[in-house]
């Protein structure tokens, strides 16, 4: 057993957590963060956010008034940048659960100090992600039709729609991220609400953390509960994706009845999730200082992981492109023509170069490991990757069958709005995170210190 | 609340926890517990409990979650409101495969975690040991064992000692039991 | 009767009064806020009055008809209308000096659609894209409603007082001073009333002007014939037709016959039959020319000595075209291609007596006269083309409207009457109307809008439409037909022949008894019984009229080219040429505010709510200028600027301007849309002219097309074959996509079942005028959306046409094919949408649900065809009242943020269903007619029932030119084409083009 776990540790060039931290040290430095005032970068930072996310609820206010005609939609592009915004943060929301799941199942305990960071992410993602979809159809008010409820009418929604499927899917993939990461703060919430000074505090942790006490005959159903929660989300994380890339991969769209775009969409997804965790952790680490608990190694194992999600995806580029012109199909040749030498050749190149060009600068230990290389790569591809969603959406639809229908799609002051302001409403939603929870999973942090494993005394430094 | 006490005996570190506990099921004693800020392995063997059955219940209502959907699909659009779509069959079960997967998913997931919180008699607001100043440093550095008056074999003055003889540091009580 | 008639007026006269009195009319404001909307348009009066309107309509039909004309409230209804079911009346369009007999649909009293009458000659039952919007001018919200007097509002009795004391002066000195401006018109009464006009003041004069018209052609055959003639074309008889320039398809008049003819005789049931074949020669691309089987591009200016040059050509060839040039070397112009007349000439003298020579009303008489000539040496006169006479009638004429504008200037004219139309915006610039009628003392003018004319007018009095007046025509065959009201004037406007029967007798009289006055000298025998007929029916077949026999006098032709060789032989080397085209949406600009005609796209250039001047490729090139550039256009002193628009096609070194737009004062659709061309146009030089110099701007305008993309990009779309071609491979079109066997992954859906709707559209017959999308957006409720809308892509048309260029970018040909939602068996809209609101029925209809509709858009994603139409916005939010008027009770209007699409006309699908049923019967094959199908003017489109094999539409399918667009998706579309096939002569098959693929 113990041997294992040094096994485990020695595939570190240092231990997970550096400094070799004592119990209370690791509480007080990852309580404090919530216990005192914010540093002042803070508060720009949530002014700024803040202005944007009001903004976004007053553009969601107007389109509900105006119509969807504020956006530069027509036929035949009928989704525009709602509908790439949607994909794009479904995506972001991939790496939150892939780290806590899969990397939980797989026993990498150095996600430990990204994971509760990664799951929140994942949770705003999902809530700014699923906020299009609803507000892009022309009424809204009747939106609740695509859920099976019972009417007079005796109608019920087509089930055999991709759109359904999506409703479903992100749906319970908000809900099970959402409990995975509640179970996961129950402890820590526990510890904040014994720590906490004013009465208020103490209630209103003292409600979330529901009473936690932390004796081993709760450990032993909550560990249970974890795991399995973890063995669940695993599919969803494969499957959420998938499942959206059938909105496009049911229709009959030259350029989106493409069968490659699940696992394709999947290796987006988790690519562009990375890379938002990236940029928010080297923020976070920086402003709160956490070099401790968020070491470069642990960066650097993302950046791997970038790596080579960078190259599935690029991977699927070219596949796409080889079936294009292998399968003969001569409405599919001239969609992935059109795409790169096209009206829209400037989204697809940098597109090409956010996504597969630039994390080649990966594969060199020295650039892996620099932090000013790793966050400008970072945004470059989450830039990168709304491209992807862009070029796939609207150069599609763009041409397809009936030259005649043809038609260029440039968005309006209001797309923009949307897209900035759902920056705005996910910054927002994290700095508040940040403010008010702990961004580090504690009793997980204290459970991979050496001085953790029961049989590890002789090793354990007291204090 | 039943009237009874709760002893409360602080250990040092997850090492010195599990050795309590390993003594404490050699002694025969049924209601106690440990308390620790992570959960520490192989601590269910320690204290002679048995592995969480959750994973059952779990298991249920995914089966339940399948089947459900698979029938509200089949029965809403091949029975109660059959439509000519695309031409394609009433029933077309490949494409009630995704909201299938979902619904059951999602109903093992709620099941998962209210089925921790029932077994766990969460939430509960209020507990005897929070009154205990000792106890508050369980969420941070304590490792605390606590047994309940309930206990069969529970003495007052035996107990403590045996918990000092067994290398506890502070020995707190509070009244009440769970 | 007349009896019974007074009587009547005096009742109703009374109640009408009742309605005006202001009390009575603040009652109803307080009663109906809303109908006093940001127009005004329905107040309860009109309401009234429509709903007395159909009382009287009630009358109009079969037996005992009483005469009411004066509105009465709806008390008792007539037994006539039953709420919810249309009644169908017949009336005749009037339009230059043609007569385009109507079937009107009228709803509880609203005219709300308008068919062809089958039973008249001019329309046999189809009706081009003025006629379907014609409905739209009746409800325009901003038709003026009151006289004005120097701009205030005036009562008509003030006018009527004030023509009083004009008669009585005017009546002394013989009607010296006094001049009447009419628009040119084919009518038994308005003739009856000119003639009372000239007796009561024969020093007065009634000219006739019409911006656009068939002067030139009229004068030509005088000319040629010397007689007033107009001609009547048989295209269905002619086996070779040589176009001249003349659009005949679409903007000449009668076009609605000639196009049917021209289909009709290259109807292809199979590999076997036999077509015509079309030679075009044209400076602008037009619709004719996309349809001609060889076109060349020549300068309009040019056209006159190629004409001279093929009769040189055709007496070389031994056929005796009457010697009638005079002996200059016509070929010389360097552009003629020689080889070309030549295969022509042969080609026509290979088919004498069965081929047919025109030429367009904008080519001078000189040209029209040489045409006469040829068609009479061909011994096509008599066989494919005929010649009326004139009776009734008053054309347009340059010379005595120039010569009455030179009389008010110089102050001879003291009181002017404006019958019509709009001098002021489109007269000739050079005479200068406008000042002219400044110097006239008393000008009136009858108009439907306060316009450009009205406002420099002392009096101005509404005009009522037609379809709300009384009046009567004659159509080119000379066969008399009624205007009969379907409403009561909306706004009491007057019509034409109210205020000429004031103007030349000074008594005021309803348009009914001016109208009944005149038939009383027409009809012989039992008036009751026949007029009745004449209403029913629509028209008046009278013996008297028929063709008259015609000789040429070569003479009087070989002095006119004399005179005016200028015209008929020209070499112009690289000079520019200006022409002005008549537009293909507001006509001559009277269409400026019917929205409908705004926002349909150019059958050419595709472009909406604008005009702009149209150049080729090597010409924008030598200008250096691409589309949407703003360039300078200076003629003559004056200048306009005007977006420019390529044209493939277009000949070189011309540039060609539309009519009919930039006006000013027509309401809000047309205000300020597009520039006036009028203003660079001169009376000796009305269509085409050298001498332009055009500059450019710099800047940028911008210009709203429905379609970006002229290119099939080489995909089997409109498939299309020569005659030989067709001949060799007579299953070329299904075979032109290779794909596997079309199989379902499960058991297909049975629709053997019952009626199983489909519909065919042959491409061989398409001609790509627009007709159907107009007739479906009057069937169907369809929104206007603007321009803005319109050039973001998001225009509403249910059936739109598409427009392809093939083979050579600068002589290419042009092909049209109309789509509309193909009803797909298998449609992928439907398996998408998250609600099920598109579904399909068990009659195959791919039927939309708006009411389930949560506006995903996915469905128009997923539309191969892209037919769905979205309603972004609330594009049916302002939609004034009285338009409100013109909508099918039938059809739903859509909310903001549903999907839309055709239907099929449902509507339509359902009305039979209830009738056969009512009758116990099975629906028959074509009782079902969708609006498209009916307006079609060469019957391309057919619709029924597939699963009956005897159905037309069965039998058309069976046809091997069949094919389904886009099949090899397995979308099985209900709807199917009929290929396309082009009649190359051999000698000129040199140039042989690729067809589509």
């Amino acid at each position: 057993m113990s041997a294992s776990i040094e096994k485990k540790t020695a595939e570190f060039e240092q231990p997970l957590i550096a400094g070799n931290p004592s119990f209370d040290s690791v509480t007080n430095s990852i309580c404090n963060i919530i216990e005192n005032k914010p540093p002042r970068l803070w508060y720009i930072a949530i002014s700024v956010a803040g202005s944007f996310a009001l903004m976004f609820f007053g553009l969601i206010a107007y389109l509900i008034w105006e119509g969807t005609g504020i956006w530069g939609l027509q036929v035949p592009v009928a989704w525009g940048w709602a509908i790439v915004n949607f994909v794009f943060w479904v995506g972001i929301g991939h790496a939150g659960t892939l780290i806590s799941a899969i990397l939980f199942l797989l026993r990498q305990r150095w996600r430990t100090s990204i994971n509760r960071f990664a799951e929140a992410m994942t949770i705003m993602a999902v809530i700014v992600a699923g906020i299009f979809p609803a507000i892009h159809v022309g009424r809204v008010w009747a939106l609740h039709w695509v859920f099976p409820l019972p009417n007079q009418m005796g109608l019920w929604p087509n089930f055999r729609s991709p759109l359904l499927w999506d409703f479903f899917a992100v749906g319970t993939y908000f809900s099970c991220s959402f409990m995975f990461w509640y179970v996961g703060l129950i402890p820590d919430l526990a510890t904040l609400r014994d720590r906490a000074k004013s009465k208020i505090k103490k209630i209103i942790f003292g409600i979330f953390a529901v009473g936690w006490r932390g004796g081993n005959r709760q450990w032993r159903h909550y560990e249970v509960a974890y795991l399995l929660l973890a063995g669940i989300s695993t599919p969803l994380v494969l499957s959420v994706h998938s499942v959206v890339s059938t909105d496009f991969a049911v229709s009959i769209v030259p350029g989106w009845h493409t069968t490659i775009f699940p696992p394709y969409f999947v290796a987006g997804a988790i690519f562009s999730g990375f890379a938002m965790v990236l940029t928010l952790a080297i923020i976070a680490r920086k402003i709160y200082g956490l070099e401790n608990f968020i070491t470069v190694n642990h960066l650097e194992k993302m950046n791997k992981i970038m790596l080579v999600t960078s190259m599935i995806v690029g991977y699927a580029y070219s596949c796409e492109f080889f079936i294009a012109w292998y399968g003969g199909n001569e409405y599919e040749g001239f969609a992935f023509l059109n795409r790169a030498f096209g009206p829209y050749a400037w989204a697809y190149w940098i597109m090409i170069t956010c996504n597969v060009v630039v994390p080649q600068l990966f594969w060199f230990k020295k650039l892996r490991r620099s932090i000013p290389v790793m966050f400008i790569a970072s945004i470059f591809i989450n830039i990168g990757m709304w491209f992807e969603r862009f070029v796939i959406v609207v150069s599609s639809l763009a041409a397809d069958f009936l030259p005649s229908s043809w038609d260029y799609f440039s968005p309006t002051i209001f797309d923009i709005g949307f897209l900035l302001g759902s920056f705005g409403l996910f910054f927002t939603l994290f700095l508040l995170f940040l403010r008010f929870l702990p961004m580090i999973a504690m009793s997980e942090v204290k459970g991979v210190l050496p001085q953790a494993d029961p049989h590890h005394h002789d090793k354990t430094e007291h204090n | 609340m039943t009237k009874g006490k709760i002893v409360i005996a602080e250990f040092d570190g997850a090492a010195g926890l599990f050795k309590a506990a390993e003594k404490l099921r050699d002694s025969g004693y049924k209601k106690f517990d440990c308390h620790s800020p992570f959960p520490i392995h192989g601590m269910d063997d320690a204290m002679g409990i048995k592995r969480s059955k959750l994973g059952f219940i779990a298991g249920a209502f995914a089966v339940i979650g399948f089947v459900g959907a698979v029938l509200l699909q089949w029965w809403a659009s091949s029975v109660e409101y059959p439509l000519v779509i695309s031409g394609k069959p009433f029933f077309s079960y490949q494409a009630y495969l995704p909201v299938t997967f979902a619904v059951a998913v999602l109903l093992a997931a709620l099941a998962a975690v209210v089925g921790m919180l029932a077994m766990n008699k969460l939430p509960r607001w209020n507990h005897p040991l929070f009154k205990s100043e000792l106890f508050e440093k369980f969420g941070d550095n304590g490792f605390f064992v606590t047994i309940e008056s309930t206990d069969p074999k529970f003495d007052d003055q035996q107990t403590s000692d045996f918990l000092k003889s067994i290398g506890a540091g502070a020995i707190d009580s509070v009244d009440g039991v769970s | 009767m007349n009896k019974e008639n007074l009587q009547g007026k005096e009742y109703w006269r009374s109640l009408d009064q009742l309605a005006d009195t202001p009390e009575f009319r603040k009652y109803l404001e307080n009663e109906f806020p809303e109908g006093i909307g940001e127009d005004n348009s329905l107040s309860r009066r009109n309401f009234i009055a429509l709903m007395g309107a159909s009382m009287a309509l009630g009358g109009l039909l079969g037996g005992c008809r009483r005469p009411v004309e004066k509105i009465i409230p709806y008390v008792t209804p007539p037994e006539e209308i039953i709420p919810g079911v249309a009644n169908r009346y017949a009336t005749t369009m009037p339009f230059g000096n043609s007569a385009y007999g109507l079937i009107v649909e009228s709803h509880e009293g609203r005219p709300t659609k308008i068919e062809g009458n089958p039973d008249h000659p001019s329309t046999m039952g189809m009706s081009n894209v003025f006629l379907q919007a014609s409905i739209l001018g009746l409800y325009d919200p901003d038709r003026s409603k009151a006289v004005l007097h120097d701009g205030q509002e005036a009562e008509w009795s003030e006018f009527v007082e004030f023509w009083n004391g004009q008669y009585e002066k005017l009546s002394k000195n013989k009607g010296d001073g006094l001049a009447i401006l009419s628009e040119s018109f084919s009518s038994p009464t308005l003739a009856r009333l000119a003639g009372q006009f000239k007796r009561k003041f024969p020093k007065a004069k009634w000219v006739a002007y019409e911006p656009v018209g068939d002067e030139n052609i009229f004068e030509g055959v005088r000319i040629a014939s010397g007689q007033a003639l107009r001609p009547v074309y048989h295209y269905n008889k002619a086996k070779v037709v040589l176009s001249l320039d003349s659009d005949f398809l679409y903007d000449e008049s009668e076009n609605i016959t000639s196009a049917k003819g021209y289909a009709d005789g290259r109807r292809l049931k199979s590999e076997k039959d036999d077509m015509n074949r079309l030679y075009m020669v044209e400076s602008g691309f037009s619709v004719t020319g996309g349809m001609a089987d060889h076109r060349i591009r020549l300068r309009s200016r040019l056209i006159g000595s190629l004409t001279a040059a093929l009769i040189r050509e055709l007496d070389s060839s031994g056929l005796n075209a009457g010697g009638i040039l005079p002996d200059i070397n016509f070929i010389a112009a360097p552009e003629l291609d020689r080889k070309w007349i030549k295969v022509v000439a042969r080609d026509l003298i290979n088919n004498k007596r069965r081929c047919l020579v025109v030429a367009g009303h904008d080519q001078p008489a000189g040209v029209h006269a040489m045409v006469y000539a040829i068609n009479h040496a061909l011994g096509n006169i008599g066989n494919t083309v005929e010649y009326y006479s004139m009776n009734d009638s008053l054309t347009s004429n340059r010379a005595e409207f120039a010569s009455l504008t030179n009389d008010m200037n110089e102050g001879h004219v003291d009181t002017l009457v404006v019958l019509g139309g709009n001098p002021v915006y489109n007269a000739y610039s050079d005479l200068g109307f406008n000042s002219a009628m400044k110097k006239v003392e008393n000008t009136i003018h009858l108009s439907s809008h306060v316009d450009e004319t009205s406002k420099e007018a002392n009096w101005h009095i509404p005009q009522a439409h037609y379809l709300e007046s009384w009046g009567d025509v004659v159509s080119v065959h000379g066969i008399k037909s009624v205007v009969q009201p379907m409403i009561a004037p909306l706004y009491d406007g007057h019509s034409a022949y109210e205020l000429a029967n004031l103007i030349a007798t000074g008594e005021e009289k309803g348009g009914y008894e001016i109208v009944v006055e005149t038939w009383g000298g027409i009809i012989n025998g039992d008036f009751e019984r026949s007029w009745n007929r004449v209403l029913h029916d629509g028209l008046f077949i009278d013996k008297k009229s028929s063709a008259k026999k015609t000789g040429l006098n070569s003479g009087s032709v070989k002095n006119h080219l004399k005179k005016n060789i200028s015209s008929y032989h020209a070499v112009l080397g690289e000079d520019i040429e200006i022409s002005f085209a008549v537009s293909p949406a507001v006509y001559d600009g009277r269409f400026a505010n019917n929205g409908w005609l705004q926002e349909l796209p150019d059958p050419i250039t595709k472009l909406a709510w604008d005009n702009a001047a149209q150049i080729s490729h090597n010409t924008a090139n030598k200008l250096d200028v691409n589309n949407e550039d703003l360039i300078e256009i200076e003629y003559r002193g004056k200048k306009i600027e005007a977006p420019v628009w390529v044209v493939p096609g277009h000949a070189d070194n011309a540039i060609t301007l539309t009519l009919g737009y930039g006006r000013n004062s027509c309401g809000r659709i047309g205000d300020g849309v597009g520039y006036n061309a009028y203003l660079l146009r001169n009376s000796d030089a009305p269509a085409f002219d050298t001498g332009v110099a055009i500059n450019k701007t710099g800047r940028i305008y911008k210009l709203a097309s429905s379609q970006d993309h002229s290119s099939m990009e080489g995909r089997p779309i409109v498939r299309e074959a020569t005659l030989e071609e067709y001949r060799d491979h007579p299953e070329f079109a299904p075979g032109m996509v290779e794909h596997p066997p079309l199989k379902n992954l499960w058991d297909d859906h049975s629709y053997e079942e019952g009626y199983q709707w489909g519909m065919t559209i042959d491409l061989n017959s398409c001609i790509g005028c627009n007709a159907c999308t107009i007739a479906c957006q009057s069937e169907n409720n369809i929104p206007i959306v603007g321009k803005n809308e319109f050039s973001k892509g998001r225009e509403m048309h249910w059936i739109r046409l598409d427009r392809y260029f093939t083979g050579d970018v600068e002589n290419p040909e042009m092909v049209h094919q109309p789509i509309a939602c193909q009803h797909c068996e298998n449609a992928p809209c439907e398996q998408v949408c998250p609600v099920a609101a598109t579904v399909h029925d068990k009659e195959g209809l791919n039927t939309m649900v708006y009411n389930r509709c949560v506006g995903t858009r996915y469905c128009s994603n997923n539309c191969p065809y892209k037919v769905r139409r979205f309603n972004y916005l609330n594009f049916t939010k302002d939609t004034p009242e009285s338009m409100k008027m013109a909508q099918n009770p039938d059809v739903t209007v859509r909310s903001r943020g549903v999907m839309e699409k055709c239907t099929y006309c449902v509507q339509r699908i359902s009305e039979a269903k209830i009738k056969s049923k009512a009758d116990g019967r099975d629906i028959v094959d074509g009782e079902i007619v969708t609006a498209c199908q009916q307006s079609c003017l060469t019957n391309a489109i057919v619709f029924g029932n597939i699963n009956d094999p005897e159905s037309e539409v069965s039998k058309i399918k069976s046809r091997n030119r069949n094919y389904e667009l886009l099949k090899e998706l397995n979308v099985r579309p209900r709807t199917s084409f009929l290929a396309r096939v082009r009649n190359l002569n051999p000698e000129l098959d040199d140039s042989k083009k690729e067809t589509s693929n």
